[in-house]
């Protein structure tokens, strides 16, 4: 990269051959007022806020889109510069209706700040009063377009980082407005997916989120702690805005990061919802059809003499959730699998037992048998394996319709569910039994080897018909045409970087999941940090839990237990055939931050926890990195950490816990050998 | 030398911005000793006299205020508009977006809570409602803006101290506010 050397008002300041001026200011520290530049969405220079003077330029340029020339003499501040920003900023107020005294967002407004910043005391143009709508119509969302700039952040943001491209501009110049699909209100759009990165992009108060208003603004709030969202498998980092004891908001990091800072409407809503939902208040007893509060001491040594003659009968367990930090799970797994031989098992168990035993052949190659799920957006060709995205991992929603809609790569989908990007799917092979049995996604492999052969080997009548055969029999097996089969397996074979979007129905069937692999391998889906395959595992922490609590093999469904220990984080609502199990358990011990029902109404022993807030620890995450969750409101003191409870227990029970030795929880995958010199399973 | 004197008017606008002066508390003495208040409606002073300084607080919204704002032009050397009504419309502006009439029949008519069989607008004895709530200054010339809604007692002061030495002041960022 070249560099180049600015000068701004006398500083001289490095930057990137391709850089704009904003950014090589921005590197620099030299400070230029912006309203509609967001960095990590294309700059297009609306606004006009970052104008700057150029020398030799007798025009004034918007620094934003600008590229920068080595040698530029930039002046960032002027009296001439004032007056036009200040100009600009009077006629945005004239424009729309911003009236500061009763908008939910003064404090937090941008434009506010602007107008403060260059001392607009006054607006010198007669207020158009034109009456703008506001949009009401979205249960979550509001969008007062009597507030709006016309930034388009929430536009790019939403086209660029969601791939969703909801909103759009309808009308022209003074009666231009933000709107949804074809001139649909909000409410009424169906391509929405409500995740509210408008409105965390939104400089003013024109697209809210009703819930978060009026909890507080963000100047208001005492802390803004970084965190991870536990929800999905993908992890998101937050940004966790604390008022008061309780979190007011919960915000994307940055829009310059691949994920464009996005949540999805679990993280923005569920979370800061969850410092106010009812809590399980002190350790309780069931006596009869009815609790009683109990002291620690009390419960935690009735635990300690019902798991004891349990252990020794081999009928007790341990069902935790793997929305816990790597380091709880290694406290579960030091206390129930090593010290009391009891075995133990996650929530979502089956599901990982899936995913590790398919990867398991390339795992023990040293291969990593996936790729950081942003690596979607590298992608050129994005093969949806039964999965549905938007409802297991939304933001590996938005990185595949980003990829396809503004990557242009392909997409194909195979699977026994209903296409969940219906309409922007290339190919689309809807079979029974894709996510059971292994064989399409066999043969579709075969077929790529089988191509790849005829390109090299010698005899090419032989290898042509050995991929015709293949052919025939990926178009028999799949109940496609010829055709059909041919056109995925050229789309696959023409992809530079294809990658596999593995859904959690594949996991039933490990030699499903070992099938994916191998094609991934077929298909050359090689990725700098493993292969092409983004698998949506369940929860946040999947990954340690597959290192720490789950079992080898099911064992939950098939025996009587005496004894059954569950740790809920109440988070996400536990699934039927666990809570039947649970229900079945001569003595439930449940511990949980909340009083999730039914699980609490199934409970002999209740167990206060920390919510996912009032704790810290790490998370491996499908995009492929460890992310630190960290306390973001302290727990109150009669909270009792997982630790110290446990410890506590082996004390009465006077046995010794080791320390956990379970190595973190990204050393289950790593990655010690290229993916290209992955071999394929045998099957 | 006899003191300067001070009128402040109160026209289309909750009494927040003469709050905020009062809260200026103590200080208030002080400043009582540099200045003569005299038509203000803390004071209840009905006739404004020739004054230094003129506020206004408040949008312009019916006839009265109109002429209001006119006679203490007339009678100020220097005008100062008050709060986020005088200076930017308000909240008095939210009746900016339908006709006067119908600003009026919702008032007296259609509320929910106004019994008026008859349907009768007042006329005649309450002065006539402009077509917009306007800033002060589309009929005045002003000559200082506190936005602020309030502007807080530190600023109200600050003007005036400023004033009071002569000169014309204009509010630093750090202490505008338009809420």
């Amino acid at each position: 990269m070249k560099e180049i050397i600015l000068n701004f008002d006398g500083k001289q300041c490095k930057g990137v051959l391709g850089d704009t001026i904003l950014e090589v200011a921005q590197k620099n520290d030299v400070y230029i007022p912006t309203l509609c530049y967001l960095k990590g969405l294309s700059p297009i220079g609306a606004c006009r806020m970052c104008v700057v003077e150029v020398e030799k330029n007798p025009k004034l340029l918007t620094s934003c889109t600008t590229p920068a020339v080595d040698g530029m003499v930039v002046h960032t501040r002027s009296e001439k510069l004032s007056k036009y920003r200040k100009q600009i900023l009077e006629l945005l107020f004239a424009g729309r209706n911003h009236f500061c005294m009763y908008c939910s967002q003064s404090g937090d407004c941008e434009l506010q700040r602007l107008a403060i910043e260059h001392g607009m005391d006054s607006v010198r143009y007669p207020y158009l009063y034109a009456p703008f709508e506001n949009d009401a119509t979205h249960p979550d969302l509001m969008m007062d377009h009597n507030r709006c700039v016309l930034c388009l952040r929430c536009i790019r943001v939403c086209a660029e980082k969601v791939g969703a491209h909801t909103l759009d501009l309808q009308k022209r110049g003074w009666a231009a407005t933000v709107c949804a699909d074809m001139g649909q209100k909000l409410g009424e759009s169906s391509t929405c997916v409500s995740c509210g990165a408008c409105a965390q992009v939104c400089p003013t108060g024109t697209i809210t989120i009703r819930e978060l208003a009026y909890r507080g603004r963000r100047k208001d709030c005492d802390d803004i702690v970084e965190s991870v969202c536990p929800l999905c498998s993908v992890g998101c980092k937050i940004k966790a805005y604390v008022r008061t004891g309780s979190i007011a908001r919960v915000e994307g990091t940055g829009t310059e990061f691949p994920d464009g800072g996005q949540l999805c409407h679990m993280g923005r809503w569920w979370l800061p919802e969850s410092t106010e939902r009812e809590r399980v208040p002190v350790p309780m007893i069931r006596e009869g059809a009815h609790f009683r509060e109990a002291s620690w001491e009390e419960a935690l040594t009735l635990i300690a003499s019902r798991i004891k003659p349990a252990a020794e009968q081999e009928k007790a367990g341990a069902l935790v959730s793997s929305l816990c930090t790597d380091e709880e799970l290694s406290i579960f797994s030091a206390f129930f699998r090593d010290a009391m031989k009891v075995d133990i098992d996650t929530f979502d168990g089956d599901i990982l037992r899936g995913f590790v035993k398919g990867f398991e052949p390339f795992r023990a190659q040293g291969v990593r048998p996936f790729t950081g799920a942003h690596n979607i957006l590298e992608s050129d060709l994005v093969m949806n394996l039964c999965a549905d995205p938007q409802d297991e991992a939304p933001v590996v929603a938005s990185y595949v319709r980003v990829a396809v809609l503004r990557n242009n790569a392909k997409l194909i989908f195979a699977g026994d569910i209903a296409d969940p990007f219906d309409g922007l799917t290339d190919v689309s092979v809807r079979l029974n039994g894709t996510c059971k049995e292994p064989g399409f996604l066999k043969n579709l492999a075969a077929c790529l080897v089988a191509l790849t052969e005829s390109k090299v080997e010698l005899d090419g009548m032989t290898a042509l018909d050995n991929y015709a055969k293949a052919l025939d029999k990926l178009a028999a097996s799949a109940e496609i045409s010829r055709e059909t089969a041919e056109g995925i397996v050229k789309l696959i074979a023409s992809a530079e970087k294809p990658v596999f979007v593995l859904g959690k129905g594949l996991a039933k069937n490990p030699a499903v999941v070992a099938a994916a692999g191998n094609l991934a391998i077929a298909a050359r889906a090689f990725f700098g940090d493993g292969l092409g395959i983004v698998p949506l595992l369940s929860s946040g922490n999947s990954l340690g839990a597959v290192n720490t609590c789950v079992a080898d093999q099911p064992w939950l469904r098939t025996k009587d237990l005496d004894f059954l220990y569950v740790y809920s984080t109440g988070m996400i609502p536990e699934d039927e055939d666990s809570l039947a199990a649970i229900s079945r358990s001569g003595f439930s011990v449940v511990q949980t931050p909340y009083l999730v029902r039914p699980l609490v109404n199934l409970a002999d022993v209740l167990l206060p926890a920390p919510a996912w807030f009032e704790r810290s620890g790490h998370f491996c995450t499908i995009e492929g990195e460890r992310r630190r969750l960290n306390v973001i409101v302290p727990p109150q003191a009669k909270l009792k950490g997982l630790s110290s409870v446990f410890e506590t227990i082996a004390k009465d029970l006077g046995i010794r816990v080791e320390r956990p030795e379970t190595a973190p929880c990204e050393e289950f995958f790593i990655s010690k050998v290229s993916p290209e010199h992955a071999k394929m399973a045998a099957l | 030398m006899s003191k300067p004197k001070l009128a402040t008017v109160w026209l289309e606008a909750c009494a927040g911005c003469h709050m905020s002066f009062l809260d200026i508390d103590e200080r208030i003495v002080d400043l009582l000793s540099k200045v003569e208040v005299t038509a203000t409606p803390i004071t209840d002073f009905k006739e404004i006299p020739y004054v230094d300084i003129g506020v206004i607080d408040g949008a312009i919204g019916n006839e009265e205020e109109l002429h209001i704002a006119k006679e203490l032009r007339k009678k100020a050397k220097v005008i100062v508009a008050w709060g986020d009504c005088a200076v930017f419309g308000g909240i008095n502006t939210m009746r900016n977006f339908m006709p006067a009439k119908e600003v009026l029949e919702g008032g007296y008519i259609h509320t929910a809570s106004t019994v008026n069989p008859e349907g009768v607008i007042p006329q005649g004895e309450v002065p006539a409602l402009l077509p917009k709530a306007i800033p002060a200054d589309n009929v005045v010339k002003v000559d200082v803006y506190v936005p602020g809604c309030p502007p807080d007692a530190d600023t109200i002061l600050y003007v005036f101290q400023e004033l009071l030495e002569g000169r014309m002041p204009k509010i630093p960022s750090e202490m505008m506010r338009y809420d």
